[in-house]
């Protein structure tokens, strides 16, 4: 069976004037269906731009990026942004939600922006808000929550749409441990729940330990642990 | 949970999947292929609408070249279309070769030329019009291709634009208070002008107040005071909502921008309406004022012999949009009346009918014009015929009261000028009328008798010698323009014929059409109906082509300008769009990540652009209309002796306003484009790096 997603031979280099930074050199990888896999490395590395490259969102420099067996990097912008609206979601560091929505709107907007009906968009909403446990918060704006309700009204945003993979940049981060503690176990419950792939970028050692799969990125190449 | 796929053909790089987009050549070409059609169009519009129809050729031009316009809107649309993308370069190819086949076809046509048009236009002129032509042609073609960008041109088609106007309002700012405001912010101004309109319209109307600076001032003073209570007010509300945690916000430099940008579209379409307003109202004031005292078309002849007018008549007013016929003569002659003496354009008409072509038995303000064939009923000199009618109050005044007095003592003073005469060849003495600048002028009032002098005299063996003749003032005239009060003179038809030995010819008819902007369309048919040459006509745009010229090139140079203040304020749109962009690229790039398609974030801003664009729009449009009706009601006074009407006058067309209205929004359109395209095109990475 093909797996779900399949890095090959990624490469990605960014240009300062001259100087070449070459981030990815021959990074290769594939993750299958539900499969649930952390990512560590230390800063700097490339993390976030390879999971910018796997999420479609930064074509690599060379080397091919695949789902289900098909080059993702072929399509035109129009079905890129429609495949990154169903099939992935992602969680990054900073909650990056609109400050003037309601928790609701805001997890609603990736329905919104596939055009369901308002109804529909906010009661897929409303159930995956519960599924993170905030049933409690929907019209509250991000600037009433706190860090860690921010950061599942994102996680509940990422997966709304029910996609089959979610890409998470450090969602941990920018929070205190109990909290990341508590995101975390958020994480591996849903994939087992959920069934979706994800890959989690981390610094937290004791947390990484704990996913199934884990992942290490050094020198542009990503290695299993 | 299946994967959104759709195949892809071409493996390499970003190509395009699905439908393809066209080749250069084939988009150049059908770029090219539309813009010709759009041209012969226009074309064969024009003379189809010249030859079926009683437009003005103005009126036909400007309808024709609007729908080549929206032609190469659609053109542009449909490319787009073809082209996935905007393909700027096709376009302008396509462009550049039109222009080129323009100049050619307009060589072969000989067009008229734009000042003088009974040449040709020279050569410059041409590549003048083809460059307008190219450059039209491109532009208006990249505007209507955006239109097929916003809805989805290269990939599939989605002109909703439900969330993003959800995400522009926040940009904005717009919520339910600061829409509160802003609607308080656009009907206080105007309201408050248009009270005062009203206040001022109870007053006496004979007490014309003359505006003062300190009024005006005044205005000012209380627009600006109620601002700032409003503002004061919503720094209070601010100040409670800061009270409570989360609830504050700080506002962000664009905001300040935003409300700037409405201000300044708000205040270019006032400026433009309001002094649209007022030139229009000059023309209207010049139209009525000259047909008033001229008919809306002359029927002539390419010939001296017009004996045969009596059967001719009702002919002419058998035409249907013709609303009267009436005879006249029109010759150069010299008045005098005492020492005093003045060239004068006499004009012989008919009283009985003249009314039927013009305004001329309302204008009399002293006498009457039935008097002309009546000379009989013309007083003597001991008494002073008083002025009458609505024209004469106006006139009233001490003034007025002094000059009547001074012509009785002038007449008691030198009673020899009417005792030259025995009293029963005075009361023969054939009538006429004369306008109010001339009365003044010769000093003459009714009753008082004048010499006519043509130079077309008796031919004798040393040449021509001229001839002269008295005739009894019957009548004072005011039309309220200088040039006719202080030029025109009327006689009966039968005198006329006498005195300029004419015989039983007449110079032209008068004719006056149901619809006075049909003239030139309901002349040709007239002349038509009576078997064509040597009848002709002449219409009164015609007539006083010069005049109207002036004023159109003046209102249209005045447009210009004033749309440019309009265009500054669409600049503020772009600059305050080009900022909130670089403050939301963050916002940008999650969306991205949520599945954003580029048009979505393009229609983004372009909404905010539109919203803008229209809340000034009609902040300004309700200022306007609020002023012209206060202009209007209060009645602002100007000098009488260099503008020959008393009050600023204004004419409030409702097309004009549609039109400034749409300048407007067209602009703010144009004035997002930069913006939001360079927002769509941003990276989803751009964003996600910062912090
Ligand atoms: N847009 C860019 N231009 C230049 N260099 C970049 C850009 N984005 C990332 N980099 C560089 O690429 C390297 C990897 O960055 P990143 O993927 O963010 O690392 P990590 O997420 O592992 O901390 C860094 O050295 C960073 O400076
Ligand atoms: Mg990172």
């Amino acid at each position: 069976m093909a797996p779900l997603v399949e890095a090959r031979e990624v490469h990605k280099s960014y240009w300062l004037g001259e100087k070449e930074i070459h981030v990815l050199r021959g990074a290769s990888f594939s993750l299958a269906a539900g499969e649930m896999a952390s990512l560590v490395g230390p800063s700097g590395v490339g993390k976030s731009t390879f999971l910018h490259v796997i999420g479609t969102l930064d074509p690599p420099t060379r080397g091919s990026v695949l789902f289900d067996d098909r080059d993702a990097f072929a399509m035109t912008e129009e079905e890129l942004a429609a495949f990154r609206n169903r099939s992935i979601g992602f969680v990054f560091q900073f909650h990056y939600l609109l400050p003037e929505f309601t928790a609701l709107q805001n997890t609603s907007m990736p329905g919104l922006i596939n055009r369901q009906p308002r109804e529909q968009a906010e009661a897929q909403a409303k159930e995956m808000l519960e599924i993170v446990g905030l049933e409690h918060r929907l019209e509250h704006k991000p600037g009433e929550l706190s860090g860690g309700e921010q950061q599942r009204v994102a996680l509940a945003r990422a997966l709304v749409l029910k996609p089959r993979l979610l890409l998470a940049d450090e969602p941990t981060g920018n929070l205190d441990e109990a909290t990341g503690e508590g995101i975390h176990q958020l994480l591996v419950e849903l994939n087992q729940r959920l069934g979706i792939a994800a890959i989690v970028v981390t610094h937290n050692p004791r947390l990484a330990e704990r996913m199934p799969r884990r992942l290490r990125l050094t020198e542009g190449m990503v290695v299993e642990v | 949970m299946k994967l959104h796929w759709r195949p892809s053909p071409r493996a390499e790089g970003r190509g395009a999947v699905g439908r393809k987009a066209a080749r250069p050549a084939v988009v150049s070409a059908a770029a090219l292929a539309l813009f010709l059609l759009g041209a012969g169009l226009q074309y064969s519009l024009a003379v189809w609408l010249g030859a079926y129809t009683t437009l003005s050729r103005d009126a036909v031009n400007g309808i024709s070249f609007a729908m080549e316009g929206v032609w190469f809107l659609l053109a542009g649309f449909v490319l787009s279309f073809l082209g996935r993308g905007y393909r700027p370069l096709e376009n302008l190819i396509a462009s550049a070769v039109f222009g080129a086949v323009t100049f050619f076809v307009l060589r072969a046509l000989k067009p008229p030329s734009f000042s003088y048009d009974r040449f040709f236009a020279s050569t410059g002129e041409l590549v003048v019009w083809s460059l307008a032509a190219a450059a039209a042609s491109w532009l208006l073609a990249m505007w209507g291709a955006s239109f097929g960008m916003l809805i989805g041109a290269n990939g599939h088609v989605d002109p909703r634009v439900r969330y993003e106007w959800g995400i522009a309002r926040t940009h904005l700012r717009l919520n339910r208070h600061s829409a509160l405001l802003l609607a308080l912010l656009g009907v206080l101004p105007p309201g408050l002008f248009y009270a005062l309109g009203i206040a001022a319209s109870f007053r006496d109307p004979h007490q014309r107040p003359l505006v003062h600076p300190l009024h005006i001032l005044f205005m000012v003073a209380v627009v600006l005071a109620s601002l700032t209570v409003i503002g004061k007010w919503i720094q209070h509300r601010a100040q409670i909502a800061r009270l409570q945690p989360g609830q504050r916000r700080k506002r962000p430099a664009t905001v300040v921008m935003t409300g700037i940008s409405v201000a300044g579209v708000a205040v270019g379409v006032w400026a433009l309406t309001v002094v649209l307003s007022v030139m229009s109202g000059f023309e209207s004031d010049l139209k009525r004022k000259i047909l008033g005292t001229n008919s809306h078309a002359l029927l002539l002849k390419y010939s001296a012999d017009f004996s045969e007018w009596r059967s001719v008549i009702p002919k002419v007013a058998a035409v249907p949009g013709v609303a009267g016929v009436s005879p006249f003569i029109l010759n150069e002659v010299i008045l005098s009346h005492g020492q005093t003496v003045t060239g004068a354009e006499l004009k012989g008409i008919d009283p009985a009918t003249a009314g039927a072509v013009s305004e001329l038995p309302r204008q009399v303000i002293a006498g009457e014009l039935g008097w002309l064939s009546k000379p009989q009923d013309i007083p003597g000199t001991d008494r002073v015929v008083e002025p009458r009618g609505e024209a004469a109050k106006q006139l009233g005044g001490p003034e007025y009261e002094q000059y009547l007095e001074d012509t009785l003592k002038r007449r008691q003073a030198h009673p020899e000028e009417s005792q030259k005469l025995d009293p029963e060849a005075l009361r023969n003495l054939p009538g006429i009328c004369i306008g109010k600048e001339m009365s003044h002028q010769l000093r003459a009032w009714v009753g008082d008798v004048v010499n006519v002098l043509t130079p077309l005299g008796e031919m004798t063996p040393t040449g021509p010698v001229p001839r002269s003749r008295p005739f009894r003032v019957a009548c004072i005239l005011y039309s309220g323009m200088y040039e006719y009060d202080s030029k025109f003179v009327y006689i009966g038809i039968p005198e006329a014929q006498r005195f300029f030995k004419m015989g039983e010819n007449i110079v032209g008819l008068e004719l006056k059409f149901a619809d006075v902007d049909a003239a030139r369309a309901l002349g040709r048919r007239v002349v038509a109906a009576l078997g064509g040459f040597p009848y002709r006509t002449k219409d009164w745009a015609e007539l006083n082509r010069n005049l109207f010229s002036a004023l159109k090139l003046e209102k249209l140079a005045m447009a210009i300008i004033l749309t440019f203040i309009v265009l500054v304020a669409c600049f503020n749109i772009l600059s305050t769009l080009i900022m909130l962009v670089l403050e939301k690229t963050k916002e940008i790039s999650i969306l991205k990540s949520m599945g954003a398609r580029d048009a979505s974030v393009m229609k983004i801003f372009v909404v905010e652009g539109l919203t803008i664009g229209a809340i000034g729009t009609a902040m300004g449009l309700l200022l306007g209309l609020a002023s012209c009706s206060f202009i209007e009601k209060f009645g602002l006074q100007l000098d009488p002796d260099v503008y020959y009407i008393s009050n600023l006058p204004v004419n409030v067309d409702g097309a004009q306003f549609v039109m400034v209205a749409a300048i407007s929004l067209a602009l703010s359109y144009l004035a997002t484009l930069y913006p939001a395209t360079k927002a769509s095109r941003l990276s989803p990475v751009d964003g996600l790096r910062e912090e």
